[in-house]
């Protein structure tokens, strides 16, 4: 049997070289090549089309970011989006996929797919060329690029201008200097070339945001397959995957940082900036938590954040 | 439907066969139509000249400039499906007789209406679960369902226009 | 790769049945699609490909360099370009055909589209050599050619959906199309020269030369005004090329309100043109990931790429096989669908290479100039039978010319098209020296 999976990063993004492609392979392995998966070299559809891509059969297997579309079905996948959530890929990963797995349901929220994993990436950093943020007003008037809504309201909440675009433009508005500064992690700082043209780079303990990934396989598809190839698939998925992936993000943080030098000036947030995180944020957790009906989203980034070892407050 | 229509060769059509037509439905649209290219501008002008003149960028450019595409797109596919305005090979033609000519390119506009059919269906399923779902623009929370609506309503127009299309001269 | 090959001979016959080129491609493509994986998911797959292509960004940029050269067109600025072109090559023989050719460079300067650049042309040069007995065929080779050049002379919509596709650097591919431009322009001049020299009936020798008013003066200045606003927008940082797209429009219509031009109707008409011709080309791209997404589902990329891999050609010889399948494909394909369907595929193909000497030793650089080839290539593919589109826009707005005589026309300008390309692919640095 051959699934078929639609990858819309770079051939080379290191996430799908160590660790899409290896998990392709290593499914044709434990299934001793009863299960084997072709990843196409171009995309079926545009990226945010992708979990509905896998749930209508056009592909069997996809990722993607839960951000990309806006609307009412990933509410609970939130979890993993909010600031002080870990500096590390891999146990963010494994929380991630616990606890929005288990205590929010994530399941439900991807009907009509069978999980094959949950991820997160490594800290999240707020980028500019402008000036070092040193006090809750130097954010004023700071056009920033962010990936989805709550940095969006986090960074508005501050005083800055949100705006949104896609990845490869904002090295074109980078550079331009039509945004000042964008929020990133370590690695997209080299994968999309900005490193010229960012001075200074904010880290907050445990990431000023993150953002959250599915990989799924389409429902019908996986009933399809035996009971023996399911089992081993899901051995080498979910918590495994989450490691692996993980390992790829943490290893692409590494070798971006190795490669910036000190072409850029990386600092900690004043206790003074991260006290004003601190603020908003909880708010917009709150906020978020009170919208999910029965599900009690303030308990799970409690557990969430004991599993990496946040301090919470 | 086939009425209304100039006689010019219409020189600076880029690249049609018939010219405009002159129907007052045609008129409306191409109205809208315009409407919609200035504030296409508009939006990239306000824009830049905001960012650069009071340093305030207007943050929901990016996405409001993908809706009124999208909308210039599907407003506009109706009028060049009339005006015949679809690129076609007609390098062969001329080999056959009149009459064959005429029964393909009956033919060659049913197979076009069921394309064009195919995407009025779908763009109503798009439409159903975007409503269905609350699916809207990132920043400026536009629900996007009407968008798919007005999407698979010109498609389906469209349909109807080259299956009734004037055979060419 | 078989099924790929079949359904690119059902496309072929619908297209010569006169079914437009993308339903044809959405149908075979979406059939194709659902006999590989169900009608449900070919459904799905439909689906987004129309809704979203709709919605792509970048996309933004075809209704607003389009409308931007109409603008200008619309306020008699091609007009203005001809007649000064004309006095410079006026009094040589073939001199009309000559400012032509200058004249459709220069509105590639301020137009995104080789159609629309060949469209606005046909209308303002036709008139003037068909007056002086120009044969119908140098006549219309020349806009047809010419007209290619809006693809490869900054603005190019071409090139910005290139740069989107494999995220090279728009703004320096845009400065890497210049002199490959200009020296399409000159191989176009000379082609004229040698064929008039060996056909002299081609163009009797006119005596007078255009008369060139104030207002014809004042549209160069316009036309050079209007690029310098584009380009010093792009490198000054103070817009994307994206953004460049819809500030050039604007400034069309300034251009257009300050030199009083263009009439209520022909406003009127830039608009509407400017929305049909977007509505035809969004067709055509819908139509071609409806099929691309068919054939890369069918395996023909891989397959492609593979075969070429295992040959073991080569560096110089894996792009010569590139040129020639682009070729190939050139002789049947529209342009936007072209780079739509084949960039996915050598693109990462030509990344992979190592031509290791001088300038090519930097993989970026590598990009643009591949880029520039298959512009080129491309513009090449415009004026090929059987399906080359700016000879197909001048059979339009010229309904009495016969499809024979434009091709045959273009004969001498393909031959020159042809060296161009041989030039462009032994000297890198002529894509390279603006652009690094
Ligand atoms: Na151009
Ligand atoms: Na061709």
């Amino acid at each position: 049997e051959e699934l078929i999976m639609s990858s819309w990063l770079p051939p080379k993004h290191p996430i799908v070289v160590n660790a899409f492609e290896p998990w392709a392979e290593e499914v044709e392995k434990v299934t001793d090549g009863r299960v084997t998966v072709r990843i196409m070299g171009k995309p079926l559809g545009s990226p945010p089309a992708h979990f509905d891509m896998a749930r209508d059969g056009v592909a069997d297997v996809t990722y993607g970011l839960h951000s990309f579309t806006e609307d009412d079905r990933f509410n609970r996948a939130r979890l993993g989006q909010f600031s002080f959530l870990g500096d590390d890929a891999i146990a963010n990963s494994q929380a991630y996929w616990s606890v929005y797995g288990d205590q929010l349901n994530a399941a439900e929220e991807h009907a009509g797919t069978h999980l094959l994993g949950l991820f997160m990436h490594g800290p999240g950093l707020l980028h500019n060329n402008v000036r070092k943020i040193e006090t809750p007003a130097d954010m004023q008037g700071l056009k920033i690029r962010v990936p989805g809504g709550y940095v969006g309201d986090l960074v508005s909440a501050l005083g800055a201008t949100p705006l949104f675009m896609s990845s490869p433009e904002v090295y074109e508005k980078l550079s331009r200097g039509v945004i000042d500064g964008v929020a990133f992690t370590y690695e997209a700082m080299t994968a999309f070339n900005l490193v010229d043209d960012i001075k200074y780079s904010m880290t907050v303990p445990g990431g000023i945001y993150n953002t959250t990934w599915f990989f799924v396989i389409n429902e019908d598809k996986w009933n399809s397959l035996s009971e023996e190839d399911r089992a081993a698939i899901d051995a080498i998925s979910g918590q495994a995957f989450a490691e692996r992936v993980g390992q790829a993000w943490n290893d692409a943080d590494t070798a971006a940082q190795a490669e910036i030098g000190d072409k850029v000036d990386f600092y900690q947030a004043t206790p003074e900036v991260v006290a004003a995180l601190k603020e908003q944020a909880a708010k917009l957790e709150q906020a978020w938590s009170e919208g999910l009906g029965d599900y009690d989203g303030a308990a799970a980034l409690a557990a969430f954040r004991e599993m990496t070892g946040v301090s919470a407050e | 439907m086939t009425d209304h229509c100039d006689t010019d060769p219409a020189p600076d059509m880029v690249p049609g066969r018939t010219p405009h037509r002159r129907a007052p439905w045609y008129r409306a649209l191409a109205g809208v139509a315009a409407l919609l290219i200035v504030a296409l501008i508009g939006v990239t002008c306000v824009d830049v000249i905001g960012r650069y003149a009071l340093n305030r960028p207007f943050g929901g450019a990016y996405e409001l400039t993908q809706i009124l595409l999208a909308a210039l797109v599907f407003v506009a596919l109706p009028l060049t499906t009339a005006d015949g305005g679809h690129v076609e090979v007609d390098l062969a033609l001329h080999l056959l007789s009149r009459r064959v000519q005429r029964v393909l390119g009956r033919l060659a506009g049913a197979v076009a209406s069921v394309a064009l059919a195919f995407f009025a269906w779908r763009l109503v399923v798009i439409g159903m679960d975007q409503l269905h779902d609350g699916t809207r623009s990132a920043s400026l929370a536009i629900p996007m369902a009407p968008l798919a609506f007005l999407a698979a309503v010109s498609c389906a127009v469209s349909a109807i226009l080259i299956l009734l299309r004037k055979e060419a001269p | 790769m078989t099924l790929s090959l079949i359904a690119l001979a059902i496309l072929l016959m619908m297209v010569f049945a006169r079914v437009p080129i993308a339903f044809a491609m959405a149908l075979v493509g979406g059939i194709g699609f659902a006999l590989l994986r169900g009608w449900g998911p070919a459904g799905a797959m439909v689906g987004n490909a129309v809704f979203e292509t709709g919605l792509n960004y970048s996309l933004s940029v075809v209704p607003l360099f389009i409308f931007m050269g109409n603008v200008l067109a619309g306020s008699g600025i091609a007009q203005g370009l001809f007649s000064a072109a004309d006095r410079v090559f006026g009094r040589m023989r073939g001199g009309l055909a000559m400012a032509t050719v200058l004249s459709c460079g220069g509105f590639s300067a301020v137009c995104g589209s080789s159609l629309a650049t060949a469209a606005t042309m046909s209308k303002v040069t036709m008139p003037s050599m068909r007056r002086f007995g120009y044969s119908d065929s140098l006549a219309t080779g020349a806009i047809a050619a010419g007209g290619t050049l809006g693809i490869l002379i900054p603005p190019s919509v071409v090139l910005i959906i290139f740069g989107l596709l494999t995220e090279a650097d728009i703004g320096k591919l845009f400065l890497a199309g210049i002199i490959p431009g200009i020296l399409g322009i000159i191989g176009y001049l000379l082609a004229v020269m040698v064929a008039v020299r060996l056909r002299p009936e081609l163009a009797p020798q006119v005596k007078e030369v255009q008369p060139m008013s104030r207002r014809d003066a004042i549209s160069v200045v316009a036309v050079l005004a209007l690029f310098v606003f584009i380009m010093a927008g792009i490198y000054g940082g103070f817009f994307t090329p994206i953004e460049a797209a819809g500030m050039g429009a604007a400034a069309a219509l300034l251009i257009a309100a300050l030199t009083g031009g263009l009439t209520r109707a022909g406003l009127w008409t830039a608009f509407l043109d400017s929305a049909t011709a977007s509505a035809m080309i969004f067709a055509i791209i819908i139509g071609a990931e409806i099929f691309g997404n068919f054939v890369s589902f069918a395996g023909l990329p891989d397959g492609l790429s593979d075969l070429i891999e295992q040959m073991g050609l080569s560096p110089w010889a894996v792009l010569l096989l590139i040129v020639a399948i682009y070729m190939v494909l050139g002789c049947f394909l529209e342009s936007l669908s072209m780079i739509l369907l084949t960039v996915p595929v050598f693109y990462p193909l030509v990344s992979g290479l190592d031509f290791g000497l001088g300038v090519l030793q930097d993989p970026d650089a590598v990009l643009i100039w591949f880029a520039i080839i298959v512009v080129v290539v491309t513009e090449i593919s415009l004026i090929t039978p059987p399906i080359g589109m700016n000879v197909f826009v001048l059979r339009s707005v010229l309904p009495d010319v016969p499809l024979a005589t434009i091709f045959r026309g273009v004969l001498p300008f393909w031959i020159a098209d042809i060296f161009r390309l041989a030039i462009i692919i032994a000297l890198p640095i002529l894509s390279l020296y603006l652009a690094t």
